[in-house]
């Protein structure tokens, strides 16, 4: 059973396997029909689409819950809903085949939203997304399973815009994962400090969507992937 | 202030400490309850949140319709420090509402290094830290837990303490002050309301005076309505108390992140040394029936995968090994699993042991507490050297290879010889690992002593005792090293200024609230943590207030002497603790009272122990 839902505000700064551990929890009050895996210490089977770094809301986010049997989704949904904290929301559910690919596999890129007060400083950072966009290279250091390195991050930031009203500063970009990765928003946002020499500034990142690639090309929503 | 609070928390080590939001803490909005109690925890979030008690009163109290109870929790350095800087006042974890907007404010005191801590969180919560200072519009200030038995050191910062089990005595008291509220009574009418309340001591309404020596001439209220004596409060039933059966799940990690289960409430052992021991007599179970209709809500409404069982001594809850088979059976098909903490060496737990799988991988703890049998028998700890031999056969027979054994050091009476006695166990340990054939055995032998410094607590038979001084704690701790330098053998002690500190507040009587002010002014704050405690500060504050602190912690007191918590009943008498204190001195051990009573005074309650009828 693929799980859109939705990690809040609230819990932005759970990190995954605290996440994980709350589901799971969470699916052993709910009753319904899950898998445990076998061994001396056996847990619910559960698998997350892609990690959310630890501070980032994630407004649909998506999880694989392997189920026993038959299970109308809409049952599975609101059974579940009603077992999560509020903070954990969930937004639908979608019955899939055996076959269907694990999410992990399927996840090309997300949709990303960073929001910021204005303040001269913050203008200053919407000033330097724009030069951003506008140019082929932007290196900084950027930290991957194995290692630390200088790494262009332009290459992750598919598409961009920029709104800067009284009410604060929205940057919302369609990021595409590459072999080693994702592209964090804090290491879009130091670059950008760096770029607009600025110390630091507050910001809250949003993952509104998750991406897959359709058969066809197209970035499609991860939970509208249809195999075959 | 909550986008200040946000970017703050982007700012700070664990943000999910300050965040709230967990599964069952989805309590009523706080404007729509007549009356509202700030739950304080004077530690992190993670200890706080391991914390059963305060989950019982937190589910007791927002079960009331018209009250709300919300959580607070002593931030961390990191984030003390960014709120100050963002004036960003202490808040509940559910709400968010700043500290002194709460109608009562309740502290838990779960150990004296902890003290600090309620005066930072009252100061950054906005309310006046003196009780003396506060006025109508500020919160009533109350406490409870083990600690209350000695509220003295806390006496200028604490409005309101409540005595002995809590499950009832703090419906009373938000009860009580509700109806103040809805009469707009003032701050004093409200006092002289909470010190009518069985159980209640309302510190202002008491007057201490001391002799030249230092030694407290005389005690007693100065109100009509404050008793000469308070009585602590019991619960008689287990079965008929309140109990939660819904409590919040953290996200992160806590120390005890498992559903805990009250088997039963105190302890029938009489070790000589334990405060808890006494305080929380006579013993009382929850029956099988209870507890498993209790298990069962529990795991429903958390979804925890862990249910331990848990009060003092849970090898002697009567039907132990019919409980463990009933619950694991029970949820087996939830893989729910039960264990048993504070394993007793001398309880039959064996054949329980064997069923709790989760048991297996950690180590086995055993508490022989001291080193000879003669200092055991003068602490009245009922364990003689075979019984501890036969149960480390039994751990390295049945494939454990790690153990732990606690000591205490500076026990009233301790000689060289009891140091040795330490070290001997050690080697005997060792040696019945060796006992087992290899191949037969686990591999890995790991066997952990630890030695605490023995703290005189109130209400124990050692209360009149005096501490080891800190320079002869460090002596005795030099030859503990030296004489557990034994291959597979570590030995871990604790600094012993720490252990000094808890004996002063412990056996403190109202002069420790100066030095406990000076100290926080000094900067002192999360004392139990190492890396923050700074005993030279302390020290500083003794000197400022003039206050010795020998006194308090390094003085044999005469058994005619008042003793600053005299006038709470807390079941056992003194005449009792004082005789109990003279058989130790003669090495006589005294009866598990499970085999016959011996009058420890809570006889005089009727229809209170189950033991002595
Ligand atoms: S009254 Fe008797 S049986 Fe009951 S706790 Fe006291 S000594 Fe034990």
């Amino acid at each position: 059973m693929i799980v859109v839902f939705e990690k809040s505000m609230a819990v932005r700064h759970i990190g995954h396997l605290d996440l994980m551990r709350a589901v799971q929890r969470a699916l052993r009050r709910s009753g319904l029909p899950i898998c445990y895996s076998n061994g001396f210490n056996p847990h619910i089977q559960l698998s997350f689409a892609s990690p959310l770094s630890v501070g980032v809301v994630g407004l649909r986010e998506l999880m694989d819950v392997p189920v026993e049997g038959e299970c109308d989704p809409a049952i599975f949904a609101q059974t579940l809903s009603r077992a999560l904290p509020p903070a954990l929301r969930v937004i639908g559910a979608r019955a899939v085949a055996d076959d269907y690919p694990t999410l992990m596999a399927l996840v090309s890129g997300s949709v990303m939203r960073i929001e910021m007060d204005a303040t001269p400083e913050t203008a200053k950072i919407a000033a330097a997304f724009r030069l951003f966009m506008a140019g082929e290279e932007c290196v900084t250091l950027r930290r991957t399973k194995s290692a630390e390195k200088q790494t262009n991050i332009r290459p992750f930031i598919q598409t961009g815009e920029v709104k800067e009203t009284d009410a604060g500063v929205v940057l919302r970009c369609v990021v595409r994962n590459r072999q080693d990765g994702s592209l964090k928003p804090s290491v879009l946002m130091r670059a950008l400090c760096e770029m607009a020499e600025v110390e630091t500034v507050d910001f809250i990142a949003y993952r509104e969507q998750i991406l897959a690639m359709a058969k066809d090309g197209r970035a499609i929503p991860l939970e509208e992937y249809e195999n075959g | 202030m909550t986008q200040r609070i946000e970017h703050l928390l982007e700012r700070v080590e664990k943000p999910a400490r300050y965040t709230g939001s967990e599964m069952n803490t989805d309590v009523k909005p706080i404007g729509e309850a007549e009356i509202s109690f700030a739950f304080c925890f004077p530690d992190t979030y993670e200890v706080a949140m391991s914390h059963l008690g305060m989950k019982i009163l937190y589910s007791i109290l927002n079960a009331l319709p018209y009250a709300v109870c919300e959580r607070v929790c002593m931030p961390w350095v990191d984030m003390l420090s960014g709120m100050k800087q963002e004036q960003i006042p202490l808040f509940s974890l559910e709400s968010r509402t700043p500290l002194n907007r709460f109608d009562i404010v309740g502290f838990t005191l779960q150990y004296e290094m902890s003290y600090t801590n309620i005066l930072e969180m009252l100061s950054l919560g906005g309310v006046p830290v003196k009780a003396d200072e506060r006025t109508d519009i500020d919160p009533i200030v109350v406490a409870g837990g083990p600690c209350a038995s000695n509220p003295e050191p806390l006496h200028a910062f604490i409005d309101a303490f409540m005595m002995g089990d809590g499950e009832e005595v703090i419906v009373e008291v938000v009860d009580a002050l509700n109806d103040c509220k809805k009469r707009g009574l003032p701050r004093a009418e409200r006092l002289r309301r909470l010190a009518a309340i069985e159980g209640v001591y309302v510190p202002s309404l008491y007057q201490a005076d001391y002799n030249v020596d230092g030694t407290l001439s005389h005690f007693s209220p100065v109100d009509s309505a404050a008793p000469a004596t308070v009585k602590k409060r019991f619960i008689k039933n287990l079965d008929a108390a309140v109990y939660p059966t819904t409590i919040p799940v953290p996200y992160t990690q806590i120390v005890h992140d498992r559903i805990m289960l009250e088997i039963m409430r105190g302890c029938t052992r009489g070790c000589r040394f334990c405060q808890a021991g006494m305080l929380y007599r006579p013993v009382r179970e929850r029956s099988l029936t209870r507890l498993t209709e209790l298990a069962q809500k529990l795991v429903d409404s958390t979804g925890y995968e862990e249910i331990s069982l848990s009060s003092l001594s849970s090898g002697d809850y009567s039907k132990l090994p019919e409980l463990c088979e009933g619950l694991m059976e029970r949820f087996a098909d939830k893989r729910v699993s039960i264990s048993l903490p504070s394993l007793r060496i001398d309880s039959v737990v064996k054949e329980s042991l064997a069923q709790t799988q989760k048991v297996k991988k950690s180590s086995l703890t055993f508490a022989p507490e001291a080193g000879t049998q003669r200092l055991r028998d003068v602490i009245n700890k009922g364990v003689t050297q075979q019984d501890l031999m036969d149960k480390l056969k039994d751990a390295f027979e049945g494939g454990w290879s790690s153990v732990k054994l606690y000591f205490m050091m500076g026990l009233p009476t301790e000689t060289h010889e009891d140091l040795e006695g330490i070290a001997e166990l050690a080697r005997a340990a060792v040696a019945a690992y060796y006992a087992v054939p290899k191949g037969q055995r686990a591999k890995g032998l790991r066997v952990t002593c630890s030695a605490a410094v023995f703290v005189p607590k109130p209400f124990t038979p050692f209360q009149w005792c005096a501490q080891d001084s800190m320079e002869i704690v460090r002596q005795k701790q030099q030859e503990l090293r030296r004489l557990l330098d034994i291959h597979g053998v570590t030995f871990h002690w604790h600094d012993p200024s720490i252990s000094f500190l808890e004996a002063c507040f412990a056996s403190g009587d109202r002069r420790m609230a100066d030095v406990l002010y000076r100290a926080w002014q000094l900067g002192c704050k999360l004392d139990g943590w190492n890396d923050q405690f700074r005993f030279d500060l302390w020290m500083q504050a003794f000197r400022d207030c003039n206050v010795d602190a020998h006194f308090y912690a390094n003085r044999e007191r005469g058994a005619e002497e008042l003793l600053p918590w005299d006038f709470i009943d807390v079941g056992v008498t003194k005449r009792y603790l004082r005789l109990e204190y003279e058989r130790a001195l003669k090495a006589q051990t005294t009866r598990d009272c499970r085999l016959g009573c011996n009058g420890c005074g809570i006889e005089r309650i009727k229809g209170l122990c189950s033991l002595c009828e």
